[in-house]
């Protein structure tokens, strides 16, 4: 994959606390988040609930405003609306209107483009079959299955063919076919040169598509890397197969004390960036307050 | 809250529901009548209390869907809703904007139909206030007549308020024969074919119309015993008789005379009689009845000799003995000593105090008398002292309504000699407003020579002031023309015992 | 039946409210941007303040200069989806039950039942209205802020200004629509509840006497009642029928055969829908029974203070001065009978006079003159009979005779440049003439009366744009019920902010609101003074502050009721263009402001939250 240093988003030192009524702080949502995200890449903000990722897109796309610091997209400020011209959203659970059907929906998000009418039109009919909604364009969204809303969410994102999409936890709602679906798409994305961020608490999800990932966890960065980097243990081999029955089993056991090694574990492996995640949550709970950061990458 | 606790509460509602559900049936349960089987039954508490204020729909009168309606949009809040209109309706009266303030009073009863003083003010509002604001007699004349129709439209909606029958009476009566402009109201009133429907012409006159209202609302006194509000008995029961005069009076001045004036007086003395024979409640709470003072005052007379004579003389010695123990004042005593022609008015009255002291009552009397007649005595005494006192009480009661005058009236008006009398005043004025002042003068003359027959007929005629103003503006007129001749009154006048007596009272 | 108020002449009008308005736009701009600054100060100190204020500023010209159409409509397009979705039909409903029901309440039978209806109508729409532009505008946006949906919104290339404006803008296309149905339904509603016909048969009609044996005879009679009315019929020789004015109102009668017998048919009622144009006068100025000027006449001891009075049978006089009398306006082909003047005089008696001989009912004698210019002396006209609570024509010659014997032409002589001045003096002594400004004008045309009464939807098209502005306004930064509870309460404010104003002066009876509190518990009436002392200093110096706020917010709200033309229209007074284009500016007036705001709470907030 070809690196590039043109930076599409960064964030300086991005703080958001949240207050009540009176301006007493409540929450600490985000304390000084430095990221950086590149053309062309996947980059991936892991976190448990709460931990800040929803919050770090909403203060992206200026829905929200910094207490201090301050994100740029494009080079712009996040409060610009001219930066929404190149960019593409897919909300956490497709907030659309749900007494339109699915070419108005469409229809309506383009006309808030600069996009000439044809266009308009061709793009429309394209994202539908795309998302595989050819068959309901003209139903409204009320009589719409969740996975069906997220799909059309997803197609709006794409009305303006973004350079950036952010991404809101964009599997959650779809079955397995749909998320695989999504997780080509968001590849396939990738593959067209456009820059992708997204946000889940699903490990397999970001493990499966990222280019980059940061771990948040209640607020602050853990971790920031390449996916590969940061899951490659080097002394640990991983050995799959299929169809061994017992005896081969024990061969492969003496094959690997031959070689002065130690079997650790045989069986269905769990996943890797689960004990990573599991791991930096362990270490926050028990020194609170400590950076954990991961090192820099090449 | 766990789900058992949620249960419990369900069942605490659903008991509570039923508790009031059956309060509320027993409470409200309607009255029914009593039929073969079953005993009448008053209903529950709130049907009883409902009966006692009169306040069930179903009594009151007639029921209007547009008003129910209303009653029920404005959920309960109706008497708010009242309150802004009656607001509402005093700006545009303070504004003299009459099509507002009729369309305003008309919802403010279609919310509360069932509110007399809403009725009563503003019909009172449409015939009295609105009517003036008006230059046009006409347009006056309509403003009566609306504010008469909306109070006949409450009667409708309130069939058991005698109060609004007599506001009615009262209108039609007063408003329209008794304001400057009645002779304009009562033509109009005459010609209102709207009014009347098919009324026949004869009985198209206000005070007739006026008496059938005061009727109506009587009736319903007596059979409903409904209270009347606001109104004793003695004043309300007088109304329709005094229409009755009223209705003669007002034909006289139209010009109607014989027959039909003389049977109108008739008819009003009669109603009058059966006036005095109403019993109502008197003076110090005994029921009275207008008719018996003459009766009362004699039994008492009678019953007091009745006494008398058991033991002879005792009243005159009782007396003697006060009049020694009497203590009067110098002025008293002079009075007193002076021989009753030769008292002066101020005399009279200390006279009649004097008189007071020495006055021997019967009890006084029984008192003293001793023996086997003793209880005989006090058993006269008591009676004559309550005849005295009913007589007393309608003494009272006849001065407020002016009896004895308006029976000797009616009386005297069916004499020929008054009719006569009445139609001469009546075409000598109209000879004089054509201008024939030498009819005028004779048929004058004719007239008030009649008159002097009356007077000496009924010479009490002469004491009641009412008559003596309307005989001294007759003289007026006379006086008039005669002046218009360069001549003046002679000097044996025919009636110059109605100038002595009444030409300085102002 | 007058028009309270004065219309203004618009320039006149322009130029003071203008100034008015920048005085207040300035002073409410002022205040915002001193009051934000001095919050962002409290957080971050006064550069960062200063800047950020300046950054706003900066950026609220650019939002506003680079609306782009195309994402209004689209937004609009949006909002009205929306409205239908929420069912807005459902006023319909409740218009055609109140219509229905109206019949009830409604008396066809009163004497001016077309102001009851028209008064209705109008008021009937213009409450379904508003509160549908109430609901429409003030909830929308917290729904979307709630359902997150405006987050997709958001973050597509939308100017917070795009969002307010197109909200505004699709609701009031629906409201227009809406509007504009009602206002057929209501046309209809008000002819057909009018709408009645008499009969009359050749039995009705008498013969009436001629003077001359030759002549054929005239007949006369009555219709039958319809209505509470009947009108008289004359039947003249050749069979010409004329209905006289009764209620209001004529008939149009045609006289047809029928098995022998003439039939008249009679037609819809006329002259009840009426549009009248008035031509007001500039000024009425009064003369005191001497003969001197003066401010204004007599106070009979009525409460309502609007008319004056001037005595009969002195020098007494009310002189209306009215512009514009030329031969243009008032040609002599539309005028042949001269200029038509109107006049709603109210008479006062101090005695009753004659009222014995109900034949002869004797009206108050009058005389109008017209000033002459010459010698500021005026010329009497005629003399006239003055008919009370009722609108009584005059027509005014255009050939006065002065006493000497000389004619003068109305528009040369007497009115050389527009200006014409009418005398009206009270003939009979001791008896009074009462008259404002407005109960004497010359009727220039009659307008078309539908004209009039869409004249009248669009005063109310007027406040739900309105409504439908501060609505979306409150909405940006309020939540629903809120923004419901605030626009509503903008809107009772408005339709009493001259009471507010009159509170606010210290101009009504029992004191500011904590006296008049007091005096409801203490149970004082109005007339009575507190007595001094420091309890009542206390009172009065909190009111004083209270009364400031009043005052402050009442110059602030519009004056709802001043959009209103349902008063002309009920009336039968034709809505000027000058009046309709002072209100379409007031509310342009108030939409201006109420928009920026509307923005810049949209703008400064986070919608994520």
């Amino acid at each position: 994959m070809q690196a590039s240093n043109d930076v599409v988003i960064e964030t300086r030192n991005l703080t958001k606390v949240y207050r009540d009524f009176w301006g007493r702080q409540k929450v600490r949502a985000l304390k000084a988040l430095d990221l950086e995200v590149r053309r062309g890449e996947i980059f991936g903000l892991l976190g448990p609930n709460g931990s800040g990722k929803t919050t770090t897109i909403k203060l992206l796309l200026g829905l929200l405003f910094p207490t201090s610091g301050q994100s740029l997209v494009f080079g712009r400020d996040a409060t610009d609306v001219s930066k929404n011209e190149r960019l593409g959203y897919l909300p956490e659970e497709s907030y659309l209107y749900r007494f339109l059907n699915a070419e108005e929906t469409l229809d309506f998000y383009g006309r808030l483009f600069k996009i000439p009418r044809a266009v308009r039109r061709q793009r429309t009919f394209e994202l539908i079959e795309m998302v595989g909604l050819d068959w309901a364009r003209r139903r409204q969204l009320k009589e719409y299955s969740k996975g069906m809303v997220r799909r059309i969410g997803l197609a709006q994102a794409l009305i303006n063919d973004p350079e950036l999409i952010l991404l809101d936890e964009p599997t959650t709602g779809l079955d397995p076919i749909g998320t695989r679906e999504m997780k080509d798409l968001i590849l396939k994305l990738r593959d067209q040169g456009k820059t992708v961020l997204m946000c889940s608490h699903l490990l397999a999800d970001v493990q499966d598509v990222c280019d980059r990932i940061a771990i948040l966890y209640q607020g602050e960065l853990k971790e920031l890397g390449r996916v590969d980097n940061l899951l490659k243990v080097r002394d640990v081999t991983e050995i799959r197969a299929s169809g061994l029955d017992a005896q081969a089993q024990q061969e492969i056991k003496a094959v690997i004390e031959k070689h002065q090694g130690k079997l650790l574990s045989m069986g269905n492996p769990t996943s890797t960036l689960e004990e990573l995640f599991l791991k930096i949550i362990r270490e926050s709970e028990a020194h609170p307050g400590r950076r954990v950061r991961g090192e820099k990458e090449s | 809250m766990s789900p058992q606790n949620t249960f419990q509460r369900k069942i605490l509602y659903l008991v509570g529901i039923v508790v009031l559900l059956t309060l509320l049936s027993v409470l409200g349960r309607p009255a029914t009548r009593g039929t073969e089987q079953a005993q009448d039954s008053p209903g529950g508490y709130l049907a009883q209390l409902r009966q006692k204020s009169g306040l069930s729909q179903a009594e009151l009168g007639q029921i209007d869907p547009t008003s129910e309606t209303i009653k029920l949009a404005t959920f309960g809040m109706r008497g708010v809703a009242a309150n802004i209109l009656w607001e509402k309706a005093n700006r545009y009266k303070m504004k003299k904007d009459w099509t507002n303030l009729a369309a305003a009073v008309r919802q403010i009863i279609k919310l509360q139909p069932n509110f007399i003083s809403v009725w009563i003010f503003q019909g009172w509002t449409f015939a009295y206030n609105v009517s003036v604001e008006f230059d046009d007699v006409r347009d006056r004349y309509e403003w009566v007549i609306k504010g008469i129709n909306f109070l006949k439209e409450g009667c409708q909606y309130n069939q058991h308020d005698p109060r609004l029958r007599w506001e009615t009476g009262w209108t039609l009566s007063n408003k329209i024969g008794n304001s400057d402009e009645r002779r304009q109201f009562r033509s109009f009133f005459k010609a209102d074919d709207d009014f009347h429907g098919d009324r026949p012409l004869a009985e198209r006159d206000n005070w007739l119309v006026a008496k059938s209202w005061f009727r109506k609302a009587e009736r319903l006194v007596d059979e409903y015993g409904v209270k009347m509000k606001g109104q004793g008995p003695l004043i309300y029961r007088a109304n329709a008789a005094k229409c009755q005069m009223s209705y003669a009076e007002a034909i006289e001045d139209d010009g109607v005379f014989g027959e039909v004036a003389r049977q109108a007086w008739k008819t009003a003395a009669d109603e009058w009689q059966e006036y005095g024979k109403i019993d109502l409640p008197g003076f110090g709470g005994v029921v009275i009845q207008l008719n018996d003072l003459e009766e009362r005052e004699a039994t008492a007379e009678k019953l007091s000799r009745e006494m008398d004579a058991l033991q002879e003389g005792l009243r005159g010695q009782i007396r003697e003995e006060k009049k020694k123990t009497l203590e009067l004042t110098n002025a008293q005593r002079e009075a007193w000593e002076t021989p009753p022609a030769e008292r002066d008015t101020a005399q009279m009255i200390l006279a009649d105090e004097v008189e007071q002291l020495l006055k021997v009552s019967d009890p006084e009397v029984a008192r003293r008398i001793t023996g086997p007649a003793r209880k005989q005595a006090q058993e006269l005494a008591k009676r004559s002292a309550a005849n005295e006192a009913v007589a007393l009480a309608i003494r009272k009661a006849r001065q407020i309504v002016n009896f004895e005058y308006w029976r000797m009236r009616a009386a005297l008006e069916q004499l020929d000699d008054t009719l006569a009398a009445r139609e001469l005043v009546y075409d000598g004025s109209q000879a004089f407003y054509d201008g024939d002042l030498d009819t005028a003068k004779r048929t004058f003359e004719d007239g008030l020579a009649a008159w002097r027959k009356v007077l000496d007929a009924y010479p009490e005629m002469l004491a009641d002031p009412t008559a003596g103003d309307d005989l001294m503006d007759v003289i007026e007129r006379y006086r008039q023309i005669l002046e218009l001749r360069d001549e003046q009154l002679p000097k044996n006048f025919v009636l110059q015992d109605v100038i002595d007596r009444y030409a300085n009272r102002e | 039946m007058v028009i309270e108020y004065a219309i203004v002449p618009f320039l006149e009008w322009l130029s003071t409210s203008f100034v008015y308005w920048l005085m207040i736009l300035g002073g409410v701009v002022a205040a915002a941007l001193i009051g934000s600054w001095l919050v962002v100060t409290l957080r971050h100190g006064p550069v960062v303040a200063f800047r950020c204020v300046g950054r706003v500023l900066s950026d609220t010209v650019v939002d506003l200069a680079l609306i782009a159409p195309r994402r209004v409509l689209a937004m609009a397009w949006l909002a009205v989806k929306e409205s239908i979705r929420r069912r807005v039909v459902v006023v319909f409903a409740v218009f055609l039950v109140l219509l229905l029901f109206a019949g009830w309440f409604l008396d066809p039978a009163s004497s001016e039942p077309a102001r009851l209806y028209l008064s209705f109508v109008l008021t009937a729409t213009s409450y379904l209205v508003l509160l549908l532009a109430l609901f429409l505008s003030a909830l929308s946006l917290p729904a979307d802020i709630k359902n997150k949906t405006l987050h997709t919104v958001v973050t597509k290339p939308v100017r917070p200004s795009e969002i307010v404006l197109g909200r505004i803008l699709g609701f009031t296309a629906v409201g227009t629509v809406l509007l504009g149905i009602m206002a057929l339904m209501s046309y209809v509603f008000v002819v057909r509840g009018l709408s009645h016909t008499h009969q009359v048969a050749d039995a009705d009609l008498r013969a009436v006497e001629q003077i001359d044996d030759g002549e054929p005879a005239i007949r006369q009679g009555h219709s039958s009642r319809v209505h509470k009315h009947r009108h008289e019929v004359t039947v003249d020789a050749s069979g010409g029928v004329r209905v006289e004015l009764e209620h209001g109102h004529w008939h149009d009668v045609s006289a047809g055969q029928s098995a022998g017998e003439t039939v008249y048919q009679f037609g819809p009622p006329r002259g009840r829908l009426v549009a009248r144009v008035p031509v007001y006068a500039r000024q009425l100025r009064f003369k005191d029974p001497t003969g001197e000027d003066a401010e204004e006449g007599v106070n009979v001891g009525d409460e309502w203070g609007y008319r004056s009075f001037i005595r009969g049978g002195s020098l007494a006089a009310a002189i209306w001065t009215f512009e514009d009398i030329t031969t243009d306006r008032f040609p002599k082909s539309s005028f042949p009978d001269g200029l038509p003047l109107e006049m709603t005089l109210e008479v006062f008696r101090t005695y009753k006079g004659q009222t014995d001989d109900p034949k002869t009912i004797p009206g108050i004698l009058g005389s109008l003159s017209v000033g002459d210019p010459k010698t500021g002396k005026p010329i009497e006209v005629r003399l006239f009979t003055a008919k009370d609570f009722a609108t009584d024509v005059q027509y005014i010659p255009r050939q006065v005779e002065t006493p000497d014997g000389r004619k003068l032409d109305l528009f040369k002589d007497l009115a050389p440049d527009g200006r014409l001045e009418v005398w009206i003096r009270c003939i009979q002594p001791m008896q009074y003439f009462g008259m404002a400004r407005a109960d004497v004008y010359f009727r220039a045309r009659n307008a078309q009366f539908w004209v009039n009464l869409a004249k009248g939807y669009f005063g109310i098209w007027l406040q739900m744009v309105l409504v439908i502005g501060i609505g979306a306004m409150y909405s940006t930064f309020l939540s629903g019920p809120i923004a419901l509870l605030a626009t509503m309460g903008t809107l009772l404010g408005g339709f009493f902010s001259r009471f507010m104003g009159d509170l606010g002066a210290g101009a009504v009876m029992g004191g500011g609101p904590i006296e008049s509190l007091y005096r409801l518990v203490t149970q004082k009436n109005l007339i009575q003074d507190l007595e001094p002392g420091l309890k009542t200093t206390v009172i009065e110096m909190i009111d004083h502050v209270l009364e400031y706020g009043l005052w402050v917010t009442s110059s602030l709200l519009p004056e709802f009721d001043r959009f209103s033309f349902s008063e002309h229209v009920a009336k039968g007074f034709d809505v000027s263009g000058n009046l309709a284009a002072q209100c379409a500016l007031r509310s342009l007036a108030f939409l201006i402001p109420v928009f920026v705001a509307g923005y810049l709470f949209l703008k400064t907030r986070e919608v994520a939250r």
